[in-house]
Protein backbone atom coordinates (compact mmCIF):
# COMPACT_ATOMS: atom_id res chain seq x y z
CA UNK A 1 0.00 0.00 0.00
CA UNK A 2 1.03 3.60 -0.85
CA UNK A 3 1.80 6.05 1.93
CA UNK A 4 0.97 4.09 4.77
CA UNK A 5 1.98 6.22 7.83
CA UNK A 6 3.01 4.94 11.11
CA UNK A 7 0.01 6.81 12.65
CA UNK A 8 -2.65 3.95 10.42
CA UNK A 9 -0.38 1.23 11.50
CA UNK A 10 -0.84 1.74 14.54
CA UNK A 11 -4.32 2.38 14.79
CA UNK A 12 -4.25 -1.15 12.75
CA UNK A 13 -2.48 -2.42 16.00
CA UNK A 14 -5.45 -1.35 18.54
CA UNK A 15 -8.02 -2.94 16.25
CA UNK A 16 -6.32 -6.15 16.44
CA UNK A 17 -5.85 -5.90 19.63
CA UNK A 18 -9.59 -5.47 20.38
CA UNK A 19 -10.16 -8.10 18.00
CA UNK A 20 -7.77 -10.41 19.99
CA UNK A 21 -9.13 -9.59 23.16
CA UNK A 22 -12.80 -10.04 22.76
CA UNK A 23 -11.60 -13.31 21.41
CA UNK A 24 -10.02 -14.42 24.66
CA UNK A 25 -12.89 -13.30 26.61
CA UNK A 26 -15.60 -15.13 24.02
CA UNK A 27 -13.26 -17.98 24.08
CA UNK A 28 -12.47 -18.12 27.85
CA UNK A 29 -14.72 -21.36 30.15
CA UNK A 30 -15.56 -20.72 33.29
CA UNK A 31 -15.17 -24.00 33.97
CA UNK A 32 -11.51 -24.05 32.97
CA UNK A 33 -11.28 -27.05 30.93
CA UNK A 34 -9.18 -25.18 28.27
CA UNK A 35 -9.89 -22.10 26.54
CA UNK A 36 -9.88 -21.77 22.20
CA UNK A 37 -6.60 -20.30 20.88
CA UNK A 38 -6.12 -16.46 20.30
CA UNK A 39 -8.22 -16.03 16.83
CA UNK A 40 -5.95 -14.71 13.67
CA UNK A 41 -6.36 -11.59 12.46
CA UNK A 42 -8.91 -10.67 10.57
CA UNK A 43 -8.40 -11.07 6.59
CA UNK A 44 -10.58 -7.74 6.15
CA UNK A 45 -8.51 -6.03 8.56
CA UNK A 46 -5.72 -4.40 6.78
CA UNK A 47 -8.88 -3.03 4.28
CA UNK A 48 -10.26 -0.80 8.01
CA UNK A 49 -6.98 0.67 7.94
CA UNK A 50 -6.41 1.28 4.22
CA UNK A 51 -10.64 2.78 4.20
CA UNK A 52 -9.50 4.97 6.63
CA UNK A 53 -5.43 5.95 5.06
CA UNK A 54 -8.00 6.56 1.98
CA UNK A 55 -10.20 9.22 4.09
CA UNK A 56 -7.46 11.22 5.45
CA UNK A 57 -6.00 11.51 2.06
CA UNK A 58 -8.86 13.12 0.52
CA UNK A 59 -9.60 15.00 4.14
CA UNK A 60 -5.75 16.46 3.75
CA UNK A 61 -6.44 16.97 0.12
CA UNK A 62 -9.58 18.85 0.54
CA UNK A 63 -8.28 21.32 3.40
CA UNK A 64 -4.68 22.04 1.22
CA UNK A 65 -6.53 22.82 -1.73
CA UNK A 66 -10.70 24.50 -0.44
CA UNK A 67 -12.14 24.47 -4.55
CA UNK A 68 -11.79 21.11 -4.06
CA UNK A 69 -13.84 20.63 -1.01
CA UNK A 70 -16.87 19.86 -2.80
CA UNK A 71 -15.77 16.73 -4.65
CA UNK A 72 -13.23 15.15 -2.26
CA UNK A 73 -15.33 15.42 0.86
CA UNK A 74 -18.00 13.28 0.17
CA UNK A 75 -15.59 10.77 -1.08
CA UNK A 76 -13.93 10.72 2.52
CA UNK A 77 -17.24 10.80 3.68
CA UNK A 78 -17.33 7.52 1.88
CA UNK A 79 -14.22 5.55 2.89
CA UNK A 80 -15.14 6.21 6.29
CA UNK A 81 -18.40 4.58 6.26
CA UNK A 82 -16.81 1.55 4.18
CA UNK A 83 -14.07 1.69 7.71
CA UNK A 84 -17.24 1.30 9.64
CA UNK A 85 -19.10 -1.32 7.57
CA UNK A 86 -15.62 -3.50 7.68
CA UNK A 87 -14.92 -2.90 11.47
CA UNK A 88 -18.39 -4.35 12.25
CA UNK A 89 -18.30 -7.21 10.06
CA UNK A 90 -14.86 -8.12 11.27
CA UNK A 91 -16.72 -7.23 15.07
CA UNK A 92 -13.83 -4.50 15.66
CA UNK A 93 -14.87 -1.09 17.13
CA UNK A 94 -16.05 1.18 14.63
CA UNK A 95 -12.99 2.85 14.17
CA UNK A 96 -13.23 6.75 14.34
CA UNK A 97 -12.43 9.58 11.97
CA UNK A 98 -7.76 9.64 10.77
CA UNK A 99 -6.41 12.71 11.60
CA UNK A 100 -3.84 13.52 9.13
CA UNK A 101 -2.55 9.81 8.60
CA UNK A 102 -1.31 10.53 5.04
CA UNK A 103 1.95 12.24 3.17
CA UNK A 104 1.36 16.06 3.13
CA UNK A 105 -0.88 16.18 -0.32
CA UNK A 106 0.97 17.75 -3.70
CA UNK A 107 0.74 21.85 -3.51
CA UNK A 108 -0.38 21.69 -6.98
CA UNK A 109 -4.46 20.81 -7.15
CA UNK A 110 -3.90 18.96 -10.29
CA UNK A 111 -1.04 16.70 -8.75
CA UNK A 112 -3.28 16.12 -5.53
CA UNK A 113 -5.70 14.68 -7.98
CA UNK A 114 -3.45 12.39 -9.36
CA UNK A 115 -2.28 11.02 -5.83
CA UNK A 116 -5.77 10.15 -5.17
CA UNK A 117 -6.65 8.40 -8.58
CA UNK A 118 -3.81 6.39 -8.06
CA UNK A 119 -4.65 5.49 -4.76
CA UNK A 120 -8.30 4.56 -4.95
CA UNK A 121 -6.87 2.62 -7.95
CA UNK A 122 -4.86 0.61 -5.85
CA UNK A 123 -7.55 0.55 -3.77
CA UNK A 124 -9.86 -0.66 -5.74
CA UNK A 125 -7.41 -3.80 -6.73
CA UNK A 126 -6.77 -4.62 -2.95
CA UNK A 127 -10.27 -4.89 -2.50
CA UNK A 128 -11.45 -6.68 -5.72
CA UNK A 129 -8.58 -9.16 -4.50
CA UNK A 130 -10.45 -9.77 -1.02
CA UNK A 131 -13.87 -9.87 -3.00
CA UNK A 132 -12.80 -12.72 -4.98
CA UNK A 133 -11.89 -15.14 -2.22
CA UNK A 134 -14.70 -13.66 0.41
CA UNK A 135 -17.55 -15.80 1.75
CA UNK A 136 -20.93 -14.80 0.29
CA UNK A 137 -21.92 -12.56 3.32
CA UNK A 138 -18.75 -9.92 2.88
CA UNK A 139 -18.62 -9.82 -0.60
CA UNK A 140 -21.39 -8.01 -1.64
CA UNK A 141 -19.89 -5.43 0.64
CA UNK A 142 -16.54 -5.92 -0.71
CA UNK A 143 -18.44 -5.38 -3.75
CA UNK A 144 -19.76 -1.83 -2.88
CA UNK A 145 -16.30 -0.85 -1.94
CA UNK A 146 -14.48 -1.80 -5.02
CA UNK A 147 -17.39 -0.19 -6.96
CA UNK A 148 -17.47 2.83 -5.12
CA UNK A 149 -13.79 3.06 -5.29
CA UNK A 150 -14.14 3.06 -9.08
CA UNK A 151 -16.40 6.08 -9.09
CA UNK A 152 -14.06 7.76 -6.87
CA UNK A 153 -11.61 7.26 -10.10
CA UNK A 154 -13.96 8.69 -12.53
CA UNK A 155 -15.15 11.76 -10.33
CA UNK A 156 -11.00 12.30 -9.90
CA UNK A 157 -10.55 12.80 -13.04
CA UNK B 1 -34.97 -6.96 -2.71
CA UNK B 2 -34.44 -9.81 -0.87
CA UNK B 3 -31.39 -12.29 -2.00
CA UNK B 4 -31.96 -14.65 -4.44
CA UNK B 5 -30.62 -18.58 -2.71
CA UNK B 6 -28.66 -19.27 -5.21
CA UNK B 7 -26.61 -18.37 -8.46
CA UNK B 8 -29.23 -19.59 -10.96
CA UNK B 9 -31.73 -17.49 -9.32
CA UNK B 10 -29.16 -14.42 -8.92
CA UNK B 11 -28.08 -14.65 -12.62
CA UNK B 12 -32.04 -15.29 -13.61
CA UNK B 13 -33.07 -11.80 -11.77
CA UNK B 14 -29.97 -10.22 -13.37
CA UNK B 15 -31.81 -11.13 -16.52
CA UNK B 16 -34.78 -9.91 -15.47
CA UNK B 17 -33.30 -6.74 -14.61
CA UNK B 18 -30.99 -6.01 -18.22
CA UNK B 19 -34.28 -6.97 -19.84
CA UNK B 20 -35.90 -4.04 -17.81
CA UNK B 21 -32.91 -1.63 -18.39
CA UNK B 22 -33.03 -2.03 -22.19
CA UNK B 23 -36.77 -1.20 -22.25
CA UNK B 24 -35.73 2.09 -20.30
CA UNK B 25 -33.32 2.80 -22.07
CA UNK B 26 -35.41 3.05 -25.34
CA UNK B 27 -37.53 5.82 -23.65
CA UNK B 28 -34.70 7.24 -22.00
CA UNK B 29 -32.75 7.92 -25.44
CA UNK B 30 -35.02 9.57 -27.11
CA UNK B 31 -35.54 12.72 -24.70
CA UNK B 32 -31.60 13.21 -25.39
CA UNK B 33 -29.50 14.22 -27.77
CA UNK B 34 -25.40 14.62 -28.51
CA UNK B 35 -23.59 13.81 -26.37
CA UNK B 36 -25.73 12.42 -23.97
CA UNK B 37 -27.90 10.05 -26.62
CA UNK B 38 -24.69 8.56 -27.84
CA UNK B 39 -23.76 7.80 -23.75
CA UNK B 40 -27.40 6.30 -23.76
CA UNK B 41 -26.83 4.08 -26.92
CA UNK B 42 -23.71 2.97 -25.40
CA UNK B 43 -25.27 2.23 -22.06
CA UNK B 44 -27.90 0.19 -23.59
CA UNK B 45 -25.73 -1.51 -25.78
CA UNK B 46 -23.79 -2.78 -22.71
CA UNK B 47 -27.17 -3.66 -20.96
CA UNK B 48 -27.30 -6.16 -24.42
CA UNK B 49 -24.36 -7.62 -24.41
CA UNK B 50 -24.65 -8.91 -20.76
CA UNK B 51 -28.28 -9.98 -21.67
CA UNK B 52 -27.01 -11.62 -24.47
CA UNK B 53 -24.13 -13.85 -22.48
CA UNK B 54 -27.09 -14.72 -19.78
CA UNK B 55 -29.37 -16.08 -21.81
CA UNK B 56 -26.45 -18.35 -23.47
CA UNK B 57 -25.20 -19.20 -20.04
CA UNK B 58 -28.28 -19.50 -18.54
CA UNK B 59 -29.83 -21.62 -21.40
CA UNK B 60 -26.92 -24.21 -20.76
CA UNK B 61 -28.51 -24.75 -17.16
CA UNK B 62 -30.67 -27.38 -16.35
CA UNK B 63 -33.13 -24.38 -14.94
CA UNK B 64 -35.67 -22.39 -17.01
CA UNK B 65 -34.44 -18.79 -18.51
CA UNK B 66 -36.80 -15.61 -17.38
CA UNK B 67 -38.60 -14.11 -20.20
CA UNK B 68 -38.70 -11.07 -21.75
CA UNK B 69 -41.74 -9.01 -21.42
CA UNK B 70 -43.32 -6.55 -23.53
CA UNK B 71 -43.26 -3.60 -21.71
CA UNK B 72 -41.93 -2.26 -17.77
CA UNK B 73 -43.52 -0.41 -15.64
CA UNK B 74 -41.44 3.17 -15.16
CA UNK B 75 -41.48 4.70 -12.01
CA UNK B 76 -42.51 7.75 -13.41
CA UNK B 77 -43.12 9.36 -17.05
CA UNK B 78 -40.00 10.62 -18.93
CA UNK B 79 -40.97 13.91 -20.75
CA UNK B 80 -37.67 15.94 -20.72
CA UNK B 81 -34.02 15.38 -21.05
CA UNK B 82 -33.85 16.02 -16.80
CA UNK B 83 -36.41 12.99 -16.52
CA UNK B 84 -34.22 10.70 -18.79
CA UNK B 85 -31.27 11.63 -16.89
CA UNK B 86 -32.53 10.64 -13.58
CA UNK B 87 -34.14 7.92 -14.92
CA UNK B 88 -30.52 7.08 -16.44
CA UNK B 89 -28.80 7.17 -13.05
CA UNK B 90 -32.08 4.88 -11.41
CA UNK B 91 -32.08 2.20 -13.77
CA UNK B 92 -28.21 2.11 -13.55
CA UNK B 93 -28.31 1.34 -9.89
CA UNK B 94 -31.29 -0.92 -10.09
CA UNK B 95 -29.43 -3.06 -12.65
CA UNK B 96 -26.29 -2.88 -10.45
CA UNK B 97 -28.11 -4.05 -6.95
CA UNK B 98 -29.15 -7.79 -9.35
CA UNK B 99 -25.58 -7.68 -9.53
CA UNK B 100 -24.57 -6.97 -5.87
CA UNK B 101 -26.52 -9.94 -5.03
CA UNK B 102 -25.47 -12.30 -8.07
CA UNK B 103 -21.57 -11.50 -7.07
CA UNK B 104 -22.73 -13.13 -3.14
CA UNK B 105 -24.32 -15.97 -4.65
CA UNK B 106 -21.68 -16.69 -6.86
CA UNK B 107 -18.17 -17.64 -6.39
CA UNK B 108 -14.75 -18.38 -9.31
CA UNK B 109 -15.30 -16.61 -12.88
CA UNK B 110 -19.31 -15.79 -12.44
CA UNK B 111 -18.05 -13.39 -9.54
CA UNK B 112 -15.62 -11.82 -11.39
CA UNK B 113 -18.14 -11.45 -13.85
CA UNK B 114 -20.67 -9.90 -11.57
CA UNK B 115 -18.41 -7.91 -10.10
CA UNK B 116 -17.67 -5.93 -13.53
CA UNK B 117 -21.09 -5.51 -14.22
CA UNK B 118 -21.35 -3.71 -10.53
CA UNK B 119 -18.27 -1.73 -11.74
CA UNK B 120 -19.49 -0.72 -14.95
CA UNK B 121 -23.05 0.08 -14.00
CA UNK B 122 -22.09 2.30 -10.76
CA UNK B 123 -19.46 4.56 -12.70
CA UNK B 124 -22.37 4.83 -15.47
CA UNK B 125 -24.64 5.64 -12.79
CA UNK B 126 -21.95 8.26 -11.56
CA UNK B 127 -21.23 9.86 -15.13
CA UNK B 128 -25.07 10.19 -15.70
CA UNK B 129 -25.30 12.19 -12.30
CA UNK B 130 -22.73 14.63 -13.14
CA UNK B 131 -24.68 14.87 -16.63
CA UNK B 132 -27.40 15.92 -14.46
CA UNK B 133 -25.58 17.81 -12.13
CA UNK B 134 -26.16 15.80 -9.38
CA UNK B 135 -24.08 16.62 -6.21
CA UNK B 136 -22.80 14.57 -5.04
CA UNK B 137 -22.13 12.26 -8.01
CA UNK B 138 -20.91 8.85 -6.29
CA UNK B 139 -22.34 6.93 -3.12
CA UNK B 140 -21.07 4.58 -0.44
CA UNK B 141 -22.48 1.89 -1.30
CA UNK B 142 -23.06 0.98 -5.15
CA UNK B 143 -26.13 -1.06 -5.54
CA UNK B 144 -26.86 -1.18 -2.04
CA UNK B 145 -30.58 -1.36 -1.86
CA UNK B 146 -31.34 1.51 0.43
Amino acid sequence: MIGRSRRTVLRAGTLLALGGATATLTGCDPLGRGGQPAAAPDPLAPLVDEALALAAAHTDAAAAHPPLADRLTPIAEAHRAHAAELAGLIGAATPTPSASASPSPAGDPAAALVTLRTREQAGRQSATAACAGAPADRAALLASIVAARATHVEVLR
Amino acid sequence: MTAPAGPTEALGAALTAEYAAIWAYGRIGVRLTGADRRAAREAEAAHRRRRDALVVQLSTGAGTVPADHAGYALPYPVTDRPGALRLAVEVEERTAAFWRAAVAATTGPDRDRALAALVEYAVRATRWRRAAGITPSTVAFPGRPS
